[in-house]
């Protein structure tokens, strides 16, 4: 008896203290988010990520794994999200020509829009009473993810809570906006695009290109022009309101 | 695929390096991310490996962030207690952001729309 449950429980110390099981799970929850996503014709409430880090969240809990055992493996994929930054310069630079004109409304709507966002997040949980960490982490949570996590970095707050109130944001931008636009009678798909790239960054961009080509444009544009003026100026920000 | 990949790091360890070393404030990935683009303005095209692998991040960005969304995990009593707090801050947040950003775009159409 004990001699055929012995191997399998030094395979299992072996995978479990290797990255390789990190690795494995959440490559596999993604996949298997991806796939469902996609059967359900790209619908935001079937969401990859929330898929994946609910079953990962699971999985680990349910066979007790610590946290930072799960991240040293997973963090060869953490790694990228560096480089995953760098190359939206491509997506902006496809963008760049049809911004003719519209720099300067778009930049003022940007800041503007990114005002109203970081204003309301950060004085409702306030006011509702949420911690330090969670109101810390409202401030970047409408700037694409990668970017986010890095002013986190900057600004002492949690990355972590910042890229999980970045992804419900996200989801809750995509379902949302096209309500609130016909709502508000807002016709142009460039004004519809570049609304839904501020509050819903890279879902936001994915729901508008399965709408309307120049909308997904210049959410893509909005997005990046807003991950890299917050990157900028909240961090100034954030330090003069704590001062 | 390699030759883009490279291209990337390359971009990015720039970035890296002037944050650490001019403004540390700045996250090095954006700063690598604003060298690129200044590079790609500069030579007018994007290279095809470089766009291939633009393109593959981009339709898989979300996968990147899963790791560290698992630390939820260690902030799950906090988001519990403070359940209500986190919803309404962020259903209320993004409704309003959308909203405005749309109307002050839809003002400034409608100005150069009557001059």
């Amino acid at each position: 008896m004990m001699n055929e449950r012995l191997p399998i429980a030094e395979i299992w110390v072996y995978l479990s203290g290797s990255p390789l099981f990190a690795l494995i799970l959440t490559l596999a929850t993604y996949q298997l988010g991806y796939t469902l996503y996609v059967k359900a014709n790209r619908n935001p409430i079937v969401n990859p990520v929330a898929i994946s880090v609910l079953l990962a969240t699971f999985c680990i809990y349910a066979i007790d794994m610590p946290y930072e055992k799960y991240f040293e493996g997973a963090q060869f994929v953490h790694f990228l999200l560096g480089t995953a930054t760098v190359a939206l310069a491509v997506p902006i630079y496809r963008g760049c020509n049809s911004l003719k004109g519209k720099l300067i409304p778009m930049s003022l709507a940007l800041l503007i829009g990114s005002a109203v966002s970081i204003g309301s997040a950060v004085s409702i949980a306030s006011v509702l009473g949420a911690g330090d960490n969670i109101v810390g982490s409202m401030y970047a949570k409408s700037v694409t993810a990668p970017i986010a996590m890095g002013i986190a970095e900057r600004i002492h707050v949690s990355p972590t809570l910042t890229a999980v109130f970045t992804v419900a944001t996200g989801m809750l931008g995509a379902i949302l906006a096209p309500f609130i636009m016909n709502f508000l009678r807002i016709g142009p798909w460039w004004i519809r695009g570049t609304a839904i790239g501020v509050g819903a960054h890279g879902l936001g961009i994915t729901r508008a290109f399965s709408v309307n080509e120049e909308a997904g444009t210049y959410a893509s544009m909005a997005m990046g022009l807003n991950g890299v003026l917050s990157a900028v100026l909240l961090p100034v920000v954030v330090n003069y309101l704590r001062s | 695929m390699i030759d883009g990949l490279v291209q990337l790091l390359i971009w990015q360890g720039l970035g890296e390096l002037v944050s650490i070393l001019f403004l540390p404030n700045i996250p090095g990935p954006v700063l690598g991310l604003l060298f690129l683009l200044a590079f790609l303005l500069i030579k007018g095209e994007v290279n095809q490996p470089l766009g291939m692998v633009a393109d593959s991040f981009r339709q898989h960005l979300g996968l990147l962030f899963v790791p560290a969304s698992v630390g939820v995990i260690l902030f799950l009593p906090d988001l519990k207690t403070h359940a209500l707090a986190v919803t309404a801050a962020l259903l209320i947040s993004v409704v309003l952001t959308i909203a405005t950003t749309a109307l002050v775009l839809k003002f400034f159409a409608k100005r150069s729309h009557d001059e």
